[in-house]
Formats: structure tokens, C-alpha cells, sequence
């Protein structure tokens, strides 16, 4: 984690360096202003995730002769929408399970999951010590690569449980999730959308959040034994001062 | 073609110019693209050889040229056209001229599974009064809907002559949702024509008789024989006629013909021209002369003048009798109380179109060589002093005919029908001369006559009988086609043929053969007024617009159930199966069958055809279908999917099994 990394870096630099001279002069303030950053900065990021969850996250395109304007399914982390329907129609025929049958659990618990990382990062924001607030990157990396995860896992399951009773029969297959691929008569094109990127620009503050977080914490007193709960450096009484 | 070789590169230019000039109405990217390949010679030179190959003239290669549509691209208009005899609507593409699509109306149409044991059934059987089921018409005048004097694109009426009938088509979906039988005429002529804004769809009688179709002898003709005008309600809301709010106005046992809206100035009022009105009926038997010469006796016929805003206060004030359920004012009453005035026209007139400013009236003649133009302003100020020339026998004001006139125009041999374009010319059909007479509207002069092939009838312009009339084309409605297309037998068909009145002189662009019924009247649309939907919302009705009640929303909820002697089946059609596909009843059951199509996607229709039962349905995405019928023959009967819908299409198919009693 490079956040990891610079604290360390920070250390041995105490006098001179261009950090120190930095938080130096006015290390109070100095200390607020990167205190309410990453508070801002958690936020945003929280801010972005809730957003996300109401944007499509992945597109998958398929053309073929018969479809001109082609078809479009999209997939949000609530459900599938666009022409889905038609593609359950025709992927009947192969012997795939219709779109809505996919992650039904993962649809039900998303709203929950957006929640409980909110809950998560204004905790690590506030009062992980200083091993712990690394995390804090670690909980916008979870959400968009749980979601690669997930998708390419059911992607992978519907391709491999192909109806046996089914008109076509097809030998197992996993649908591409990125860029082209070709099912039967379709060409299939698929991207990551809004959704996604909003996560992973959640993901990318929240990194920045636990960088500017982990200096704030190496220039504390306590740097070396803050333990599992930040006391100070954030939120206690003496947020700020414990230089 | 006779053209040298020398010449063949004037000749290449000559034809990319045309290309040039066909493309100008496209966009500029798309002119430029036409005009890159001038340089080419091969274009040309081939254009050349194939000109000569299939003995084309300069003027058929630009005819070509002007009317091709290329496919992936729309015609630019849309003519609704009547489909005669076949009872129904034709829709035509303009300028490619190409059959778009059949709209059944009057009869049973079973591609769309109109008439075939499904919800349609009701409209059609609403069309019976008598004894018989109808299952044909005389199609007449279609007429589009009106917002403010101009196509709103919304709907299409029209009227079935021979049994007196008004239907409405929804252009949403392009189906009949309804059709009206006149209670009080058996046959209709002057119709189904609309106000500016398609308050009333107006139909008039044609063949006096009893009103209601009481028999009374015909010795008592003039005493008991009548004509009227229908105004039937519209409500555009619910998109269908209202009979309740409907009311008649009675005529004299003058034979009325065709009529028009007024429009601007003019609007409230209609006319209707007529004739016989020496009321002649026959008797060839008994050596009296047939109606034809006892028709034509007297010099002038009778123009109606129906002032309908002040008919329709007398039906509200309580003047109206009711007659056969319909409201009708009484021809004493229309007559003095100025709703129905009366001005002579010269013989045998025919047409009655109210030119694009609502000012005049122009009438034609089938046995006369003018086109009359009637001054509204004069009518009106002649009505209003009270300035008659006489009354007729029922007690109905005339207006002088020199007093009510703009004028006379001298057209040509048997003009019939006018319409206008957007620089002030009008074009008359001209039966007995086969041509089409433009004619300048202010100056009451003939410009120009272009013969068409043959016998034309009715004329339609683009847009043109609005208040704003677009030009560009006229189609000339021929009755015959004589040496014009292949022989089909000695039924041939008839001839709409597309004329280019965009420059100076008209053209003809193209010969379309019309293989279906004798055509009447039609009216030709801007393409993008219209905007028809691709499929139903999931388990609508087409005929309530709302999803039925026993629509099957997916396969989970298909079900058979039996109560009684009576057998319900819920099914669904989706590619390329039904649930259920097999259902078995006794023999005397009744069978409600409700089908639901669970398709969503554009194009992707079904069908439902029942071996023997003569049940065929139409299942577009969406669409809802109920059909009940008595299972009352024995034995297995297979159903299948009428439309090739899929790959899997022909095993889209099930049993319906019926044990003997």
C-alpha cells in the first residue's frame, strides 16, 4: 500500500524535510486541514457509491442480422434491464436460465452492501488507529472488484448450466464480460458503464483519503502504539495536537 | 431510346443532373455524395446501355429516378387510399408508390386477424342491422383526422357506400376500432368527411328512401323518400364516434353526392351537392325512363348549404325528433330556420371541394364542360338578408345561382373532383377527357391538361384538400388501365398514377396498378405526422387501449380451468411455444380462450390458428386476444403459429382435443 510506504518514509525525515516543513510551521492547522480532508474526501466517496448504485454499472451489446439497431443489456446492482428480455427469449433456445434468475441475492443485499461500506468508511475514517485506517482504501477496492468478481462468476455459471432439454445444444462457454466475443450468430460487445466508474473513482478518493490519513497519523505522537482505535489523532479530545 | 453515341455523354450529364435534382430535397451531405461521381463515365455510359436494353426514355429514367426509395429509407408521404369493394384502407408510400400495408375496415382481413374469432369480431358484427353478416363494403372517401384545418395524423375514417356505415381506424396501431351503421339511410356517398378540428365525422345518404328503411311504396317517393346528413360525434379522447351525441339532419329525396367541410371562414357550414332532383325513380320495365335520363331532365341540380354549428344548437334546444334512436332534424325545421339552404349547379354535378382558404366551393359536372366556383361570402350575406329566389317543394330557401358564384371555369369534358397545391392552382379530374386540368384559382383560367390512363375518377394532392396544401405530387385516380400493365384476365385493375406538380408542367412519375376493389377517394399524408407504435403494452386489449382483464402476464400464470360446461384457457405465446399446448374439452363445451403475446421486441408477431375452427388471430408484441367459440365438432385439431416468427416456428404448435359426447 503506498500509503503504507510514504508513512514509513516520513518517519526518519522529522527535521528538514519538505513534509515536516510543511506541517512545521503551523502544525495545528496544518493537522485540521488534512483532518478535514479526508473527512471530505470519505465522503465524496460515499457520496459517489450511493450514487453509483442507481447507475447502470456493466453493458453487454450483441448484433446480428435480425437486430439492425443491435440489443443492449444492462446491468446494474439491482438488476438487469435495455432488451434483456429479448435475450432471455433467444438464449431459451440454448438453454440458458433467463437474466433475472442471476445474483438475486447479491440484487437483494446491494443496497445493504452500499450501506454497511458507508458505515464502514466513516468508522475507519474516524476511529481506526493507524494500522487499521490503511483499510480505508481497501473499502472502495472491495465494492467494483467484488462486482468483476461476482459478474464473471455468473457469467461462468449460466454458460456451464445450459438446459439439456433445450432446442440448440451448445458445448459450455463463458460470455465474454470484456470486449468482443461471438454466441451463435451474434457478434457481443461488452464494457464496464457509469456505475463502475463512479465506484472506481469512489475507490481512487478513498486511496487518496488514506494517504493524506496515514501522514496526519505518522506525525503522531502515538504513531508507534496507537493500537486498533485512534483515540487522538482524529477524534478524541485532543484531535490534532498529539504532535 | 433513339439517342447516338455522340450524344451519350450530354445524355449522362443530362441524368446526373436528375439524380442531382431528385437529391435536393435530401440533406446537403447527402447532395454532395450524389454529385461525387460526375467524373464517372462508367455510370453513365451503363445508365446508357441499360436505357437502351429496356427501351426506357429520358422522361421514364427521371420518372424512376424522382420515385425510387431506396430500402432502409421512407417514402416522404403516405396516401390512405379506399380499397373499393375489398372493404378496406390501403396504405400507399409516395413517392415509391409501393403498398405499405392493408388496413381491414368493412370486411374481415386475415393477416390481421381481423374477423377471425378474436376481439375484432365485435367491430365488425357492430356494422350489422339487418338480417345479414356484411362482409364486404364499398369504400369510399377516406378522411384523415384535423387539427385546425390540417392533418394531425391521428386517425382515418371512412365510409362503406352500399351499406351506409362509417368506420374509424386508429393510426396508432392502423386498425379498425370501430364502425357505425347509419340507422336511417341504407346507403351513404357524401363521406366520411371531418370539420377542421374533427368535431364530426360527416356522412350523407346517397339513394333516398325511408328513413329507417320502413317499406313504403315508391308512388309515394316525394312524400316519404329521404336523404340525410349524418354528424357523427368524435371523441377523440376515447377515439371513437358517439352515437349518443350524434344527430341527422333530414333532406329532400334529392339524390345527395359527395360534400365537404367548410374550413377559416367557412368553417360550421357543409355542402353537399346532388342530383335527381327530379327525383326520377325509374320503372324501365313499364317503358318509364330508367333514372339515368330522368336524372338528367333539368338544367341545375341543388347544392346544399348546411349551416351545422346552428344544427347542432336546434338538436340541443329540443328541435330534433329521434328516429330508429338517432336524433333528426326535421327537414321543416332545417329548412326554416336557415340550417339548409339550397343553390342551383349545372347538371349532373359531382365534387364539392372547398378550396384551402374556406372562401369558395368549387363544384364540377359530369355532363357539363365547367367547374363552378361558389363565393361563401355571398352565400352567407344572401342567407343572412333572406335574399331567395324561391322555395322548393319541402319549403327550402334557394339562393340565385348568379348571386351566389365567384365564377365558372372553363375546365374540359366532365369535370369531377378538385383539389389545391400550395400556389394557388387547383386540379380537377376530368373524366370524359381523361386529363387533369390545372387551373389557376384566382384568375379562373386553365393553364395546363395532362392526360392520364384512363378514366379518371377521383384526385388527390399532398396535404391537399387542408388548409395548407404541400403540392409536389397529385395522384390521378383512373378507373380503367386498359394497355397500361400485363393482362390479369378481363378484371383489370385500376390506375393511380403519381404526377410531379413541382415545376412548371406536370409529369407522370409512375403507372401503380391497384389489384384489389375499385379505389375511390384517398388522401395522401407527410410521413412524420404520423406516429404508430411498434408494439402493445404487456396484455393490452387493442379495442380498450388498457391491458385486459385476462391478460396472462408470463408463463406462470397460464392456466386451463372448467366451470361447468364452460372451459377457460389463459395462454401465452412467446418464441417459439405456447403454454399450454395441449388443451382438451367435451364436445358442447365453450371455450374462452385468452391469449397473450409476451413479446416485447419490434417485428416479432405471432399468430393462432385453430385447425377447422376458422379462428386466426394476429398476436403482436404485447397484444391480448379473447375468442370464444362452442367446441362442437369432435375429433384433434391442431393449432400453430400463423407468422414465421423463428427458426423453431414450425414447432410452435399444439392440440386442442374435443371428446365425443
Amino acid at each position: 500500500m503506498t500509503a503504507a510506504a510514504e508513512t514509513k518514509d516520513l518517519k526518519p525525515r522529522d527535521d528538514g524535510h519538505r513534509h515536516l516543513e510543511v506541517l512545521k510551521p503551523a502544525p495545528s492547522k496544518r493537522k485540521t486541514a488534512a483532518r478535514w480532508s479526508v473527512i471530505l474526501l470519505s465522503l465524496a466517496a460515499i457520496g459517489l457509491q450511493v450514487a453509483a448504485f442507481f447507475q447502470s454499472w456493466w453493458w453487454i451489446k450483441l448484433y446480428a442480422p435480425q437486430y439492425p439497431k443491435g440489443l443492449k443489456i444492462v446491468i446494474s446492482l439491482t438488476g438487469v434491464s435495455g432488451d434483456a428480455r429479448e435475450v432471455d427469449i433467444l438464449n431459451h433456445y440454448i438453454g440458458m436460465a433467463s437474466l433475472t434468475k442471476a445474483a438475486t441475492l447479491e440484487r437483494q443485499w446491494a443496497a445493504y452492501g452500499v450501506g454497511l461500506l458507508a458505515v464502514l468508511v466513516v468508522a475507519l475514517m474516524l476511529l481506526a488507529g493507524r494500522k487499521l485506517g490503511r483499510l480505508l482504501a481497501m473499502a472502495g477496492f472491495a465494492f467494483p472488484a467484488a462486482f468483476i468478481a461476482d459478474s464473471f462468476y455468473w457469467m461462468y455459471r449460466f454458460g456451464h448450466n445450459l438446459n439439456p432439454e433445450a432446442p440448440i445444444h451448445l458445448p459450455p462457454f463463458t460470455p465474454q464480460l470484456f470486449g468482443n466475443g461471438k454466441i451463435g450468430q451474434f457478434m457481443t460487445f461488452a464494457s464496464p458503464s457509469t456505475g463502475f466508474w463512479m465506484a472506481v473513482a469512489a475507490f481512487a478518493l478513498l486511496a487518496v483519503a488514506a494517504i493524506v490519513r496515514a501522514r496526519v497519523c505518522a506525525s503522531c505522537a502515538k504513531a508507534g502504539d496507537c493500537g486498533a482505535v485512534c483515540k487522538d489523532a482524529f477524534v478524541g479530545p485532543k484531535a490534532g495536537l498529539a504532535t | 431510346m433513339q439517342i447516338s453515341i455522340g450524344k451519350g455523354l450530354l445524355l449522362g450529364g443530362a441524368l446526373l443532373g436528375v439524380a442531382v435534382a431528385a437529391a435536393s430535397c435530401e440533406n446537403k451531405a447527402e447532395q454532395k455524395s450524389v454529385q461525387a461521381p460526375s467524373g464517372a463515365l462508367g455510370a453513365s455510359a451503363s445508365i446508357k446501355a441499360l436505357m437502351e436494353a429496356r427501351g426506357l426514355t429520358e422522361a421514364d429514367v427521371e420518372g424512376a429516378l424522382k420515385t425510387y426509395v431506396p430500402g432502409g429509407k421512407s417514402d416522404e408521404y403516405m396516401i390512405f387510399a379506399s380499397g373499393g369493394h375489398s372493404g378496406q384502407i390501403l396504405v400507399i408510400g409516395v413517392p415509391s408508390m409501393r403498398l405499405l400495408k392493408v388496413i381491414g375496415v368493412f370486411s374481415p382481413e386475415p393477416w390481421q386477424g381481423y374477423g377471425y374469432g378474436g376481439e375484432s369480431d365485435k367491430v365488425l358484427a357492430a356494422g350489422n342491422q339487418g338480417n345479414h353478416k356484411l362482409s364486404w363494403a364499398d369504400v369510399h372517401h377516406p378522411n384523415l383526422s384535423e387539427t385546425k384545418g390540417d392533418y394531425d395524423g391521428q386517425f382515418v375514417f371512412v365510409n362503406d357506400k352500399a351499406n351506409g356505415r362509417v368506420a374509424v381506424v386508429d393510426l396508432t396501431d392502423f386498425m379498425t376500432k370501430q364502425i357505425v351503421p347509419n340507422p336511417l339511410v341504407g346507403s351513404d356517398h357524401g363521406g366520411a368527411f371531418v370539420d377542421p378540428n374533427t368535431e364530426y365525422v360527416i356522412e350523407t345518404s346517397q339513394y333516398p328512401a325511408p328513413l329507417g328503411r320502413e317499406y313504403v311504396p315508391i308512388s309515394e317517393y316525394k312524400e316519404k323518400y329521404r336523404g340525410v346528413a349524418m354528424f357523427w360525434k368524435f371523441d377523440r379522447q376515447k377515439g371513437r364516434i358517439n352515437v349518443e351525441q350524434s344527430f341527422a339532419v333530414e333532406l329532400p329525396p334529392y339524390t345527395q353526392d359527395l360534400a365537404d367541410a367548410g374550413k377559416l371562414v367557412s368553417e360550421g357550414w357543409a355542402f353537399i351537392n346532388s342530383f335527381n332532383t327530379e327525383m326520377a325513380t325509374g320503372g324501365t320495365l313499364e317503358g318509364k325512363p330508367a333514372i339515368e335520363s330522368g336524372a338528367s331532365k333539368n338544367d341545375m341540380d341543388y347544392l346544399h348549404i348546411i349551416n351545422w354549428k346552428k344544427a347542432e344548437q336546434l338538436v340541443k334546444d329540443g328541435k330534433a325528433t329521434t328516429v330508429k334512436g338517432m336524433k333528426l332534424l326535421p327537414l321543416k325545421v332545417a329548412g326554416e330556420e336557415g340550417v339548409l339552404t339550397l343553390v342551383g349547379e349545372p347538371k349532373s354535378p359531382h365534387g364539392c371541394d372547398v378550396t384551402p382558404d374556406g372562401t369558395g366551393i368549387v363544384v364540377g359536372g359530369k355532363l357539363d364542360t365547367h367547374g363552378t366556383v361558389y363565393e361563401f361570402s355571398k352565400i352567407k350575406a344572401l342567407i343572412e338578408q333572406k335574399k331567395f329566389e324561391g322555395k322548393d317543394t319541402y319549403g327550402v330557401p334557394i339562393l340565385a345561382f348568379k348571386e351566389a358564384i365567384r365564377g365558372q371555369v372553363e375546365i374540359g369534358l366532365g369535370p369531377l373532383h378538385t383539389v389545391f397545391d400550395d400556389k394557388g392552382f387547383a386540379y380537377t379530374s376530368v373524366f370524359i377527357e381523361s386529363v387533369v386540368a390545372k387551373w389557376s384559382v384566382k384568375d379562373m383560367k386553365v393553364v395546363e391538361k395532362l392526360p392520364v390512363h384512363y378514366n379518371i375518377g377521383h384526385i388527390m394532392a399532398a396535404e391537399g384538400d387542408t388548409v395548407s396544401p404541400d403540392g409536389k405530387y397529385v395522384v390521378a385516380m383512373n378507373k380503367m388501365s386498359m394497355d397500361r400493365f400485363s393482362k390479369v384476365g378481363p378484371l383489370y385493375p385500376q390506375n393511380f398514377q403519381l404526377v410531379d406538380t413541382s415545376g412548371d408542367q406536370m409529369r407522370i412519375l409512375v403507372d401503380s396498378p391497384i389489384g384489389i376493389g375499385e379505389p375511390h377517394y384517398s388522401q395522401m399524408i407527410k410521413s412524420d405526422k404520423l406516429k404508430p407504435i411498434s408494439a402493445y403494452k404487456a396484455g393490452e386489449n387493442p379495442y380498450t387501449g388498457q391491458v385486459d382483464p385476462n391478460a396472462v402476464p408470463n408463463e406462470k400464470a397460464a392456466k386451463i380451468t372448467r366451470n361447468g360446461t364452460t372451459v377457460d384457457v389463459w395462454m401465452t405465446a412467446i418464441r417459439s411455444h405456447f403454454v399450454p399446448d395441449q388443451i382438451e374439452v367435451n364436445e358442447g363445451d365453450t371455450v374462452n380462450l385468452h391469449i397473450t403475446s409476451l413479446e416485447s421486441a419490434e417485428d416479432q408477431v405471432h399468430g393462432f390458428a385453430l385447425n377447422m375452427y376458422n379462428v386466426n388471430l394476429s398476436l403482436e408484441p404485447g397484444k391480448h386476444e379473447n375468442v370464444t367459440f362452442k367446441a362442437d365438432m369432435p375429433g384433434v385439431f391442431p393449432f400453430y403459429c400463423t407468422e414465421f416468427c423463428s427458426a423453431l416456428h414450425l414447432e410452435m404448435a399444439g392440440y386442442f382435443l374435443v371428446k365425443p359426447k
